[in-house]
């Protein structure tokens, strides 16, 4: 009658599913095509070496899950990334004590995003340029505080356990991203911060006309998106056996595509980690592919851009053929 | 006998056009006949096929079926140039100028007058400009950026782009929608003008007063078919609500509460803001309607975002049920009960692209939490009593938003706030964008709200509504309030004087 809305079936769920099927079949056509190409391929080592390749950007792609999802993004990660590296190593080396150092590297991604969430929330600087600053400060900090790498002078062993270590067959930083993704996902479909989450992606005026507080959601995801970089950092000191300050260059950018080839919005309020998960599996799956076919390695970079603009778009065509 | 109609070929014969989309029939067997010299009213809801017809004439759409005849010449209008070319010039709602150039540049955009070498004749464009604004009396500098005038006159603008070129016909898609009293008259006199040229108005709107205050001659449609089409003089709002909804509406504004209003939940005392307010103070009682009355830029939407804290105050003082809102801002009042149900949707208020369910429990999400968790069997039971209770029109509660009407899209908004639970509940222009049949639920929504002991303050612009809805009328003017007024007794013109101080 007057105000029925010409509709089709239930969408918002489905929506993303369907997203990422179209990301699994993609998963599933590059298995099978490297697996044809090389034998090597589809062995247990070498999926156990892809996982342990996913496991950095995971843990760091979880956290800018949630950030881009509230309509923020953190730059600054892959500086961030090899600083809080150097710190955890020089910690380390200076106290002979892991949990100091493993703390100090954690604490200082926070601290990077305790001034990236004040920058932004607080002097209302719009995020993609203020963390391109703080990417370009701590770039260049770093070699204020260091200018060679932070060699490991304490040799515990607890130390390069945390990156070569297993739990079963199973490598430890697997484990960890496992679990921060899960808890990632606690988060955003079951509870109340992960609704807010989405609301103030969504539409950040109507979430704060309904009581919430976008600025300080904003600022503790950016924070938590720091801590994580932190543990990312400590780990891929551990797996370098030194705090290395160029490490990190370009992370920042593989973090963003996985997470947007996932189905995450640019613009804020969609988004899932389950897309995430397969985001980062495609990008790496593609980069241990382009090592093992003994392919051209520049393509490492080139294949997944290529990718990125072809899964956006695809995404785009879906949407236009849901007729809005 | 027929000598007339020979001599006046109508300025433009639309018969039996039909038009589908992929899964839905937008116009089947639709006619429009337009004579020179007359206003011709376009009614119906959204959804009833306006917008498709009008762009058929405007080339923008290819007819299914159908003929269209132009001074008794049948055309083909296969693009919006050839529409111009014939003399048809439409003027959409949206405004689409360009804000960094002059109103006299975006009046002549795409065919400057050109010098030798290609240089533009500037000084030409500006008075050509001039002596058009002189023609259909408007009062705007050619030499003005668009950017710094306020939308009313940019839609004149809009309106004089049109007549640039020579019309025919004009077609005007709800032209008034930004304008104020004052502007909509000029654009009367403008209208007026136009069909003493002889031109062929065609006048889109959903306002009543406005169709009986111009048309000459109403057609409405409903579901993309013709309904009727009479002239004006055999026409009472009743009749033509009935002829667009389709039904009769037994009140358009229902009353249900007491007429002995409660206790002050709301009470403002000397209010001042950076966006303009001025010594604002009043009270609104449990139970009662205060509608606050103002022309453009009166101040309504500033001291509704004021008083519910999104924006800052300089001075005064807010209490909610006696407790003052401090500090100021939505957190705390939302958790003393008061919250806005803005005028502007889409920016404001909807979440466009989430389901129902998450636009309607935005503002009591604790309210279906055990620990960190949200309870999505409570939450849903919750939201869906009020789908039915409301009977919001979705086909679930996992539906985009987006996809409602805007009543619908509004009664999701309301029920965000009952299902928070609220004492002051601010409503700005609650009925913009709303169709006349939904139009009348959210009036007995409001009414609702008030009956359950709400105090309901709500800003509008539109007089029947105000006048309809409201226990006590305040009018405002220049960010204060400059009069206070019984609504059983208050009158039109007492509220415009009061308005226009």
């Amino acid at each position: 009658m007057s105000d029925t809305s010409v509709a089709a079936p239930a969408r918002a769920t489905g929506l993303a599913a369907n997203g990422q099927l179209i990301l699994l079949g993609l998963l599933v056509l590059l298995v099978i095509g490297f697996s044809l190409g090389s034998a090597q391929f589809f062995s247990a080592e070498n999926l156990v070496a892809i996982l342990r390749q996913c496991a950095l950007v995971l843990i760091v792609a979880a956290g800018m899950t949630l950030l881009l999802i509230s309509a923020e993004v953190d730059l600054s990660v892959g500086a961030s990334l090899a600083f809080s590296g150097c710190v955890a190593m020089d910690v380390t080396n200076k106290t002979g004590n892991f949990a100091l150092g493993a703390a100090a590297g954690i604490a200082f991604g926070g601290l990077v995003g305790v001034f990236n969430g004040v920058v932004v929330t607080r002097l209302r600087v719009n995020s993609l340029i203020a963390t391109i600053a703080t990417l370009m400060i701590l770039q260049g900090g770093v070699y204020l505080y260091t200018r060679e790498a932070v060699q490991n002078r304490h040799q515990l062993p607890s130390f390069t356990t945390l990156s070569t270590g297993y739990v079963g067959p199973v490598p430890i930083p697997v484990i960890l991203a496992t679990i921060v993704c899960i808890l990632a996902w606690i988060v955003l479909s079951r509870t109340v911060a992960g609704r807010s989450i989405y609301a103030v992606g969504a539409n950040a005026t109507a979430a704060r006309l309904a009581g919430l507080r976008p600025e300080r959601l904003r600022f503790t995801l950016f924070v938590l998106t720091g801590l994580l970089t932190g543990l990312a950092g400590l780990i891929l000191a551990s797996l370098m056996n030194a705090g290395q300050p160029t490490a990190g260059r370009g992370f920042e950018l593989t973090v963003v595509a996985a997470v947007i080839l996932g189905g995450t919005s640019l613009s804020g309020g969609r988004g899932t980690i389950l897309g995430t998960i397969l985001g980062v599996l495609v990008l790496k799956v593609i980069d241990n592919g382009i090592i093992i076919l003994r392919w051209n390695q520049d393509l490492q970079m080139v294949v997944p851009g290529v990718v990125i603009i072809l899964a956006t778009w695809l995404d785009q065509v879906r949407r236009r053929g849901d007729g809005h | 006998m027929d000598t007339d109609a020979m001599t006046l070929a109508p300025a433009l014969e639309m018969t039996g056009i039909g038009k589908r989309f992929p899964g839905v029939v937008a116009l089947e067997d639709v006619g429009l006949r337009l004579e020179p010299g007359r206003v011709h009213a376009l009614m119906g809801e959204n959804g009833a096929g306006k917008s498709t017809l009008i762009k058929i004439l405007a080339g923008v759409y290819l007819p299914d079926e159908g003929t269209i005849r132009i001074g008794g010449e049948e055309v083909a209008l296969q693009s919006p140039r050839d529409a111009l070319a014939r003399g048809v010039k439409v003027v959409f709602q949206e405004i689409a100028l360009i804000d960094e150039f002059t109103v006299a540049e975006n009046l002549f955009l795409g065919e400057y007058p050109v010098g030798p070498g290609g240089s533009i004749r500037w000084r030409q464009i500006e008075d050509e400009a001039r002596a058009l604004f002189d023609r259909v009396g408007f009062a705007v500098d050619p030499r003005a950026k668009v950017r710094d005038l306020p939308v009313s006159q940019q839609q004149m603008v809009e309106i004089a782009r049109a007549l640039a070129k020579d019309a025919r016909i004009v077609v005007m898609d709800e032209p008034s929608s930004s304008l104020t009293p004052a502007e909509v008259e000029q654009l009367f006199a403008v209208i007026r003008r136009l069909t003493g040229l002889g031109i062929a108005v065609l006048y889109v709107s959903h306002k009543l007063d406005e169709i009986f205050a111009i048309a000459d001659t109403v057609t409405v449609l409903r579901d993309g078919r013709h309904v009727s089409t009479k002239p004006k003089a055999e026409h009472t709002e009743d009749s033509l609500i009935h002829d667009m909804i389709g039904r009769k509406i037994e009140a358009l504004y229902p009353r249900t509460r007491g007429h002995v209003p409660g206790e002050i939940m709301l009470s403002v005392e000397d209010l001042e803001t950076a966006t303009g307010l001025r010594d604002i103070a009043f009270t609104a009682r449990a139970g009662e309607v205060v509608g606050f009355f103002g022309l453009m830029g009166a101040g309504r939407t500033e001291l509704a975002k004021a008083i519910v804290g999104f924006d800052r105050i300089r001075a005064g003082r807010i209490e909610i049920d006696g407790t003052p809102l401090s500090p100021h801002d939505t957190a705390t009042g939302v958790r003393l009960g008061i919250g806005l149900l803005s005028e502007d949707r889409k920016r404001e208020g909807l979440m466009l692209d989430l389901e129902v369910t998450a636009n309607a429990s935005l503002a009591s999400l604790p309210k279906w939490a055990k620990g960190p968790f949200i309870d999505g069997r409570r939450e849903r039971a919750a939201v869906q009593d009020y789908v039915d209770r409301f009977r919001i029109r979705t086909p679930g509660l996992d539906q985009p938003i987006k996809l409602l009407s805007g009543g619908n899209q509004q009664k999701v908004l309301v029920s965000r706030w009952l299902l928070k639970g609220l004492k002051v509940i601010v409503v700005d222009e609650p009925t913009r964008g709303i169709d006349v049949g939904a139009k009348a639920e959210i009036f007995a929504l409001i009414d609702q709200l008030a009956s359950q002991g709400l105090a309901v303050v709500m800003m509008t612009s539109e007089m029947p509504e105000l006048l309809g809805l409201s226990d006590r009328i305040m009018v405002m003017a220049g960010g204060r309030i400059t009069a206070e007024l019984d609504a059983a007794t208050a009158t039109q013109e007492e509220i415009l004087n009061a308005a226009i101080l």
